[in-house]
């Protein structure tokens, strides 16, 4: 059991007086197993898995919202659901598959697996992490209840002005979406800064910027894209908020508003947004490559760079999406152009990736198949987006089913297929058994089939004319015979994700009669790969020193003098050993999180429904957050513990110093590991 | 409690920072040129025929500029940006810079530079 | 690299004997996590208020309704800007003087800055009650709307950076805010200058730009 410690106002700078009664009313709790272990917890592993759980339960929501749109488009005229209510389904699919499901799985490789990447311990800010997952959680929740509530959102998942306003939009559906992202919105951004502060941080010694795994690089650049895209969603759902509940007239268009101040706020958000959805795919590839390719990345500067390129291009393309609304030649054309331009350092990715399994010694396992799926589907999808960059084609195809088309793929044949392979990659590492191998390849070949077979036709759907954002089709346009494909292709979809459940459920109960799966299954190249699976709380121990980026993959192998790779280390010597973490210090576990992000919601349902239950959502929130800063620590002496100077004297075996030796291991005093220490 | 060397260091030393001596008396200074320049701002507004602004552009341009200077002033001297590691500055200027860069171009796209030109 | 064929001892070795990282700062960048994040924090404000301002520049002429020239009056605005921008001094003495480690004069620094913003926000409220009596409610025009939502953004920032401040002066008195804490205080201070920074532009561009 790991001593925890935390402190209130809690700073490097270091704390002196044993003799402060301790802040805060009630003890910190000290749960580390059953429910309570994980409402209160504040370690990111714990935290990734609930990101992980709960996005996979609002895929099966938006996924039944899917087959709800597939069964109603299935004939022409179709009378599954009226217009009102299809408005609804499709517009509620897309706001739950992209905030609620593509983000937060990106969130949860991010927080589980991106402090493994850099050898930290945690987050920078543990309990803000914390609060960032319930925040999400609760918001999702808040979303959904709108289906109870008088329905849900029904303006697209882009609620456009002015048919987002109360005049077109008189039901609730859409300030539930609005105060729901919102609040969504509170937690991406802690998040961002919470991962930006630890990548820049907390990496272990040796680690430098260019040392650090891909997929690292990937979240980091996603952070800083959320962390300065979601304040313009932000500040236009503040003025949507205004016009809905408080009679404003931003976009009155009466009082001379302009409705395409939405549309440009919205989207300035809206392309990073995509960027960021695929970005963490991108990085897990980048990882599942090599490791089965038996080789280095190619290119791994180019790769970062590539990287770092999307994120800056990205601000510069949102009007692409508003080439039929009137802003006029010069615009389209420029943003035409910039459109064009971002397709390179995607295009680079995609050489360095095929590069990379180029003359590779290929192992197809699950996660490589799902990779492969991923640069594949991706390709597509970006191909048909270079045809939308020309902007006189995509007067053609906006708003018709060409458009949805390209989304999916690089949506779901992109992020999804990626964080699937991921999925099955890094299970070992997470739970501590492999999902099974032979039932991972059905799934792939049948996602792959599911896949195709409903989004391929959509691009003949689309070019023939189909509209999208419609809840039916006529009769004699042509259209039966595809829109009958992409169903049923659709139900072989969703079968197959199903399947990819009953995989987990199947390969946990065949676990019990296997040996355990050991640190490196794999045979991976980055250090996550030398911890115990399943990763135990403290992470490292200790913490490892790095030398060059795939530093773990040069520990177990060298390179004769011709270049053949040589075996030089048994994985057991160089992985870790589970220790007892006695000497390890931890963040300790918190509820105020919980509790401050569940006073949020309770505001919004206010704002909807009664002020008064803003003020008692106010001073949950109020309340919970002095609660949260006023927190005392666990262990009182242990309070005393900041990592000054000054710290190092007291190495008299009290076990209190977060030096992390062992105690077999060396002599040196703490010179093994200065660890950062997680501010909480 | 013992006070140790490291309890006594000031913050912005333990950033690396450069350490300064008689800091309050550049702020009380710096204050003092912050509200010489809002003195020049309000100028413009009770004062509407100056020289320096004849007429409304350059009434804008003079008006920007000082806010500029405002701005930067608080900035790298209240907010310690001169004195702490360089990449404060740059997150601060990403942000800044980004914002500015998007935001002007959406006025753009609504031609508000010219009313009554249709571009 | 060809050439060198590791032992695992000789990895482990450089594990255990790696160089201490540098001695005043845990971090990689030399940077403490607070106060990185609230700059990081500030930079993602900027596209925030960059939003209303883009959408008041875009509204202040209105189609009805008092317009900016009739119903503004800068000599009280101007005083009160003035105030916000004095409250900055104070907030950077109070920094200072924890620095220093002379907590008379960083409770009375710390006091003067709430003060001074409370004083800055009783004129807001003052301004609004004042417009509203002159015809300018929040839904009577898109200049009304924009303009009242950008100033009582901003305003709820101001109080929120009040109510720090105030929690800072308990602490203090409550002798829970020793030296070594300086960085909180700065790191409030830091919000506490971008709060009257987006008011230097505020000013500017609502007020006085023609």
């Amino acid at each position: 059991m790991a001593l925890t410690e935390a402190r209130p106002l809690a700073l490097p700078s270091g704390e002196g007086d044993h003799n402060e009664r301790p802040a805060g009313v009630f003890a910190r709790p000290t749960a580390s197993t059953g429910w309570r272990s994980w409402v209160t917890t504040v370690d990111h592993k714990k935290i990734g898995i609930m990101y992980g759980a709960t996005a996979l339960v609002f895929l099966m929501i938006g996924g039944f919202e899917a087959l709800l749109i597939r069964l109603q488009l299935w004939a022409p005229n179709g009378t599954l659901l009226s217009a009102n209510v299809y408005n609804q389904v499709y517009t509620m699919h897309g706001t739950t598959m992209v905030f609620l499901v593509v983000m937060p799985i990106g969130a949860a490789f991010a927080n589980y697996l991106m402090p493994l990447q850099i050898g930290a311990r945690d987050v920078a800010f543990p309990r803000i992490n914390a609060f960032s997952y319930w925040v999400y959680a609760f918001a999702g929740i808040f979303i959904n209840s709108s289906w109870l509530l008088g329905g849900g959102a029904d303006g697209g998942w882009f609620n456009y002005a002015p048919n987002n306003g109360v005049i077109f939009s008189p039901s609730h559906g859409i300030d539930f979406w609005n105060l729901g992202l919102i609040i969504a919105g509170i937690a991406s951004l802690a998040g961002a800064i919470n991962l930006i502060v630890t990548v820049l941080n907390l990496r272990a010694p040796g680690m430098t910027l260019m040392k650090m795994p891909i997929f690292t690089w990937m979240t980091l650049v996603t952070q800083f894209l959320l962390l300065f895209a979601i304040p313009v969603l932000t500040s236009a759902q503040i003025l949507l908020m205004m016009d809905r509940l408080f009679h404003a007239n931003f976009f009155n268009v009466a009082k001379g508003a302009n409705p395409l101040l939405w549309e440009h706020l919205f989207w300035i958000f809206g392309h990073p947004e995509v960027y960021l959805m695929i970005l963490p795919a991108f990085g897990l590839v980048s990882e599942m490559l090599p490791v089965f390719s038996r080789k280095p990345i190619f290119g791994y500067p180019f790769i970062v760079f590539s990287g770092v390129a999307i994120g800056f291009m990205g601000w510069g393309v949102w009007a692409h999406h508003m080439f039929v609304s009137g802003i006029g030649p010069i615009s389209v054309t420029a943003f035409s152009l910039t459109t064009m331009f971002i397709a390179v350092p995607t295009g680079v990715k995609i050489l360095n990736w095929t590069a990379t399994m180029w003359g590779g010694k290929l192992q197809f396992t699950s996660p490589m198949l799902f990779s492969i799926g991923l640069v594949t589907m991706f390709t597509i999808g970006g191909l048909s987006g270079v045809t939308h960059s020309v902007a006189p084609a995509d007067t053609q195809q906006t708003d018709t089913y060409y458009i949805v088309a390209h989304f999916h793929y690089v949506l779901f044949g992109g992020a999804f297929f990626g964080f699937v392979g991921a999925f099955y990659f890094y299970w070992p590492k997470v739970f501590g058994y492999m999902l099974n191998e032979t039932l991972g390849k059905v799934n792939f070949w049948a996602m792959l089939l599911g896949f195709n077979l409903t989004f391929a036709p959509m691009h003949i759907l689309g070019l023939q004319g189909m509209s999208r954002r419609v809840y039916t089709y006529g009769e004699g346009y042509g259209f039966d015979l595809w829109n009958k494909v992409a169903t049923i292709g659709a139900f072989i979809l969703a079968s197959s994700v199903l399947f990819f459940v009953f995989n987990i459920f199947y390969s946990k109960v065949k676990a019990k009669s296997l040996p355990p799966v050991g640190p490196d299954p794999w045979d991976a190249r980055t250090i996550e790969w030398m911890t115990p699976s399943p990763v135990p709380a403290y992470n490292y121990d200790p913490i490892p020193t790095v030398t060059r980026v795939d530093d773990f993959w040069y520990r177990k192998y060298g390179e004769t003098k011709d270049g053949k790779l040589v075996r030089i280390a048994e994985t057991e010597d160089v992985t870790q050993k589970l220790s007892d973490g006695k000497h390890i210090h931890l963040p300790s576990p918190s509820y105020w999180p919980v509790v401050v992000a569940f006073g949020l919601p309770i505001v919004a349902y206010g704002l909807i429904f009664s002020l008064w239950l803003c003020v008692v959502g106010g001073l949950i929130v109020v309340g919970g957050l002095f609660g949260w800063v006023l927190e005392p620590p666990d262990d009182p002496d242990a309070a005393h513990t900041d990592h000054g100077p000054d710290d190092h004297a007291s190495d008299d075996g009290s076990a209190v110093e977060g030096t992390g030796e062992l105690p077999a291991a060396d002599a040196e005093g703490d010179a093994a590991e200065k660890e950062t220490e997680p501010v909480g | 409690m013992a006070l140790t060397p490291h309890d006594q260091i000031p913050t912005q030393v333990l950033d690396g920072a450069v350490k300064e001596y008689s800091r309050d008396r550049v702020y009380v200074l710096t204050a003092l040129f912050l509200g010489a320049i809002t003195v020049v701002e309000v100028l413009t507004y009770a004062a509407p025929t100056f020289f320096l602004w004849p007429n409304n552009d350059i009434k804008i341009f003079v008006l920007l500029l000082l806010m500029a200077v405002k701005f930067f002033t608080v900035a790298y001297i209240f907010m310690h940006l001169r004195f702490d590691k360089k990449i404060l500055t740059y997150f601060f200027y990403a942000g800044l810079t980004l914002a500015v860069l998007v935001y002007i171009a959406v006025l753009s796209m609504f031609r508000i530079w010219f009313p009554g030109r249709h571009g | 690299m060809a050439e060198t064929v590791y032992s695992h001892e000789s990895v482990a070795e450089a594990d255990a004997q790696a160089p201490v990282a540098h001695i005043e700062h845990d971090t990689n960048t030399g940077i403490s996590n607070t106060k990185l994040a609230m700059w990081l924090f500030l930079a993602s404000e900027c596209l925030l208020f960059g939003g209303l301002i883009t959408t008041y520049i875009l509204y202040r002429h209105p189609l009805e309704g008092p317009t900016p020239k009739e119903i503004f009056d800068i000599p009280f605005t101007s005083t009160s800007s003035f105030v916000l921008l004095m409250s900055s001094l104070t907030m950077v003495l109070a920094v200072s003087a924890i620095e220093r480690g002379d907590h008379e004069r960083l409770r009375v620094w710390l006091g003067a800055t709430a003060l001074l913003g409370a004083t800055f926000i009783a004129g807001q409220v003052y301004e609004f009650t004042v417009f509203v009596r002159e015809g300018l409610g929040f839904t009577t025009s898109r200049f009304s709307s924009a303009f009242y939502t950008l100033t009582g953004f901003h305003g709820v920032h101001v109080t929120v950076g009040i109510i720090m401040l105030m929690s800072m002066l308990f602490l203090s008195l409550r002798g829970k805010l020793p030296e070594h804490r300086a960085e909180t205080v700065e790191v409030v201070g830091l919000y506490w200058h971008f709060v009257d920074v987006v008011w230097i532009f505020i000013f500017a561009v609502v007020y006085l730009i023609p």
